[in-house]
């Protein structure tokens, strides 16, 4: 008997009293259980992405508008594997953000580019994490500055580097500028083709005409906001070469 | 001085009895027995005073009406008892028996006049027996004095009422005729002997006049120019402007249970439109306010601490206070008290018990010491993996705790960020027999600690938390608060009256 006897027999639950509000029995609090229950991230935020050289970051945007600031599950640190953190990114450290009051003031305003942290990997490389939407800095996550190693094994959501709060006027186009969960997948998708394609052409050593239209646009995924923005930016270089021409 | 001479100049001057002895600055008791107190303040009655005043000034008879006299040249009537008869219907006339007050409060709004002749009667006291009058303190009691020592206790004693500071309020504005003319010629006077202060547009209060219109500030040669000294007796009464009666605060307590996960504790708004059709605090002042005020939407709801819209509120319930201005009942009765508790079951969302009027005082032990009572709930919890006899073990903790818990991410757009320390007393978990994923944690904690958070702790915000502990995530699926230690209102049970 004692062998065969639930080791856990002592702690199983038992509805006990029968109460009775506005005339209905009070459902035990175990109806509600829902096996497919969403996680809290699920519940509570929509997933975002960022992208900056090459690697990817991850915005949770609550329903409220805070933004936990995140490495996407794609980003190259990860497989690097992770040595340090910094929030003294050189010319500031963001860990020595203080906020008062509910309108966080002194808060550090952070641009998307604007760096919220140094990274390094095993491998030697570093990433200067973006803060990736424009926005009021009211926390860091000190914690992963003394075990940066918890960014590699933590659920998702609790790697955060920080919290931003953004102006409630910005937040449509702060959404509109990041990658959704699906335009994220779809990224992923094209970098892997191409990465598989690289390695299909380096192997059949194909012709050289298709060499060449690789390389013209290197690593260029056609995707997000970076090519528009440098077109702009083409345009505007040659807008200024031609005045700098004129004038001489 | 003597008091004869004041007395006899006073009656020259067409000042009634009551003002007379005000006079002679005669104090409380003292306004009860005229002749009595003319008497030991060594003044003579003269006869037809005596004979006028026999029925004494708060007797009910009605004399035969007589032909109008003119009024007092000070108080313009205010102490006449043709006065004090209008007074009363007028009060009897209004609203007034919609009210089971016990007690009122008189705030009686008087003419600027009233303070303008009792400036000029001190010029002319000055004049005739010299500086025996005191230029900065005035020679009479007050009339809003006055008023309080002798209007007060009449009304109280022929409406059957007792005075009581918090009780029905009947603010009773009086107007006179002359008030117009002299307030008009106030403006002028007050050009001339404030010149500095003139503003642009002149708005003199009876503050103002109270504090500057003194002989000390004004001289009576500049009055004079202006408004007569002595003042002059009138032909007409003060009349009534208004009555407006303003009912006693009165306090119901009692306690609710929300059985609903989808109603929030006040209407909830989200950029002015309305997330949820219904909440607990309207549901309740739907079914009491009605019958207490008029003014439904002036009540005040208050709860000793609230819950999620998600989270049901069981055992013996959270208490509250309905804070009800301008009230018409100042208390309830059992019946009715069940009644209102029955048409809140109704909804089918909350229930009330323990339905009660409080006395005003009481209505702030929901607040005080918030942060020191324990709450305890009970948490329906999700693992990842089937629990194992380590995960229960390390999840039975008899003994208080503490945590670090920062501000919810959910609220922290509306809220400062603040690390706060809370004290968690117990937690016990136990295991739902046919499904190993599934916890029932009955937990214990300081007041204000974030439930939700403390199981699943929010990223690694709240430390420790419950996924802490085990070294596990662990979710939270719907929570119940089970008990708040509140010893208040008491316990009334509301259906012995049937």
């Amino acid at each position: 008997m004692a062998a065969t006897a639930d080791p856990l027999e002592a702690f199983y639950f038992e509805h006990e009293e029968q109460q009775s509000i506005c005339g209905q029995p009070v459902s035990p609090i175990t109806d509600g259980f829902d096996a497919n229950y969403p996680s809290v991230v699920d519940r509570f935020f929509t997933r975002y992405y960022y992208i900056r050289a090459n690697a990817a970051y991850q915005v949770l945007y609550h329903s409220n508008r805070i933004c936990l600031i995140c490495l996407a599950p794609s980003h190259p640190a990860l497989a690097q594997g992770v040595s340090t953190l910094s929030f003294d990114v050189g010319n500031v450290d963001r860990s020595q953000n203080v906020v008062k009051g509910k309108g966080k003031k002194g808060g550090m305003i952070l641009q998307a580019d604007s760096t919220l942290a140094l990274l390094t990997t095993e491998t030697g490389q570093t990433y200067k994490i973006p803060s990736c939407i424009r926005g009021k800095l009211v926390e860091v996550n000190a914690a992963l500055v003394a075990e940066p190693k918890l960014l590699e094994q933590l659920p998702e959501g609790a790697g955060y580097f920080a919290i931003l709060l953004p102006k409630i006027e910005n937040c449509d186009l702060i959404r509109e500028k990041l990658l959704t969960q699906e335009q994220y997948e779809e990224y992923l998708k094209t970098s892997h083709e191409q990465d598989t394609e690289h390695l299909e052409t380096s192997k059949e050593q194909k012709e050289e005409e298709h060499m060449k239209a690789n390389k013209e646009e290197p690593g260029h995924h056609g995707h997000g906001h970076s090519s528009p923005t440098a077109a702009k930016l083409y345009k505007f270089t040659v807008k200024v070469l031609k005045i700098a021409v004129k004038s001489l | 001085m003597k008091n004869q001479e004041l007395v006899d100049y006073l009656v020259s001057c067409g000042v009634c009895t009551i003002c007379q002895l005000r006079y002679l600055r005669a104090r409380g008791t003292e306004y009860n027995d005229i002749n009595q107190s003319f008497q030991r303040l060594g003044v003579k009655v003269p006869e037809n005073q005596l004979e006028d005043e026999t029925n004494g000034i708060s007797t009910d008879e009605q004399p035969l009406k007589k032909p109008r006299l003119s009024h007092c040249s000070t108080c313009l009537g205010i102490f006449s008892e043709d006065f004090q008869r209008e007074l009363i219907e007028g009060i009897i006339a209004s609203d007034f028996g919609k009210y089971d007050s016990e007690g009122i409060v008189l705030a009686i709004t008087m003419p600027m006049s009233l303070q303008l002749r009792q400036l000029s009667m001190w010029f002319a006291l000055q004049r005739k027996f010299g500086p025996t009058v005191h230029s900065n303190s005035p020679p009479d009691v007050p009339i809003k004095e006055a008023v309080k020592l002798i209007l007060h206790p009449i009304i109280c004693k022929k409406l059957d009422k007792k005075y009581d500071a918090n009780g029905l309020m009947i603010s009773i504005d009086l107007r006179h005729t002359v008030e117009e003319h002299e307030v008009d010629k106030l403006v002028e006077l007050n050009r001339v002997a404030f010149p500095g202060k003139t503003l642009k547009r002149i708005e003199i209060s009876r503050g103002l006049l109270e504090k500057q219109y003194q002989p000390s500030r004004v001289k009576a040669e500049t009055y004079e120019k202006y408004l007569p000294i002595p003042p002059p007796a009138v032909d007409e009464s003060l009349s009534l402007k208004s009555i407006d009666l303003q009912g006693p605060m009165v306090c119901v307590a009692g306690r609710y249970r929300k059985l609903s996960r989808e109603l929030s504790h006040t209407p909830w708004l989200l950029q002015g439109v309305r997330q949820m059709e219904d909440s607990i605090e309207e549901i309740i002042i739907r079914s009491v306010g009605p019958h207490f005020t008029e003014t439904v939407p002036k009540i005040t709801f208050m709860s000793s601490g609230r819950e999620d819209v998600d989270v049901r509120c069981l055992g013996k319930g959270r208490p509250f206070v309905l804070e009800i201005p301008n009230s018409r009942h100042s208390s309830l009765t059992k019946e009715r008290a069940l009644a209102m508790e029955q048409a809140v079951d109704k909804s089918g969302k909350v229930s009330i018990l323990n339905l009660q009027v409080v006395p005003r005082e009481q209505a702030m032990h929901i607040k005080t010491g918030e942060e020191q009572k324990r709450k305890y709930y009970r948490a329906l919890c999700a693992l990842k993996e089937p629990a194992t006899l380590e995960i229960l073990q390390k999840l039975q903790i008899p003994e208080s705790f503490d945590i670090q818990q920062k501000t919810p991410i959910r609220v922290l757009h509306r809220r400062p960020l603040h690390t706060r320390p809370r004290t968690i007393y117990s937690v016990k978990a136990r295991l739902q027999r046919d499904n190993p994923l599934v916890l029932v944690i009955d937990i214990v904690t300081q007041a204000g600690t974030y439930i939700k958070e403390l199981v699943h702790g929010e990223f690694g915000r709240t430390t420790p938390s419950f996924s802490s502990i085990i070294g596990k995530p662990i979710d939270i699926q719907a929570l119940d608060v089970v008990g708040i230690d509140l010893d208040w209102p008491p316990e009334v049970d509301n259906s012995l009256s049937q």
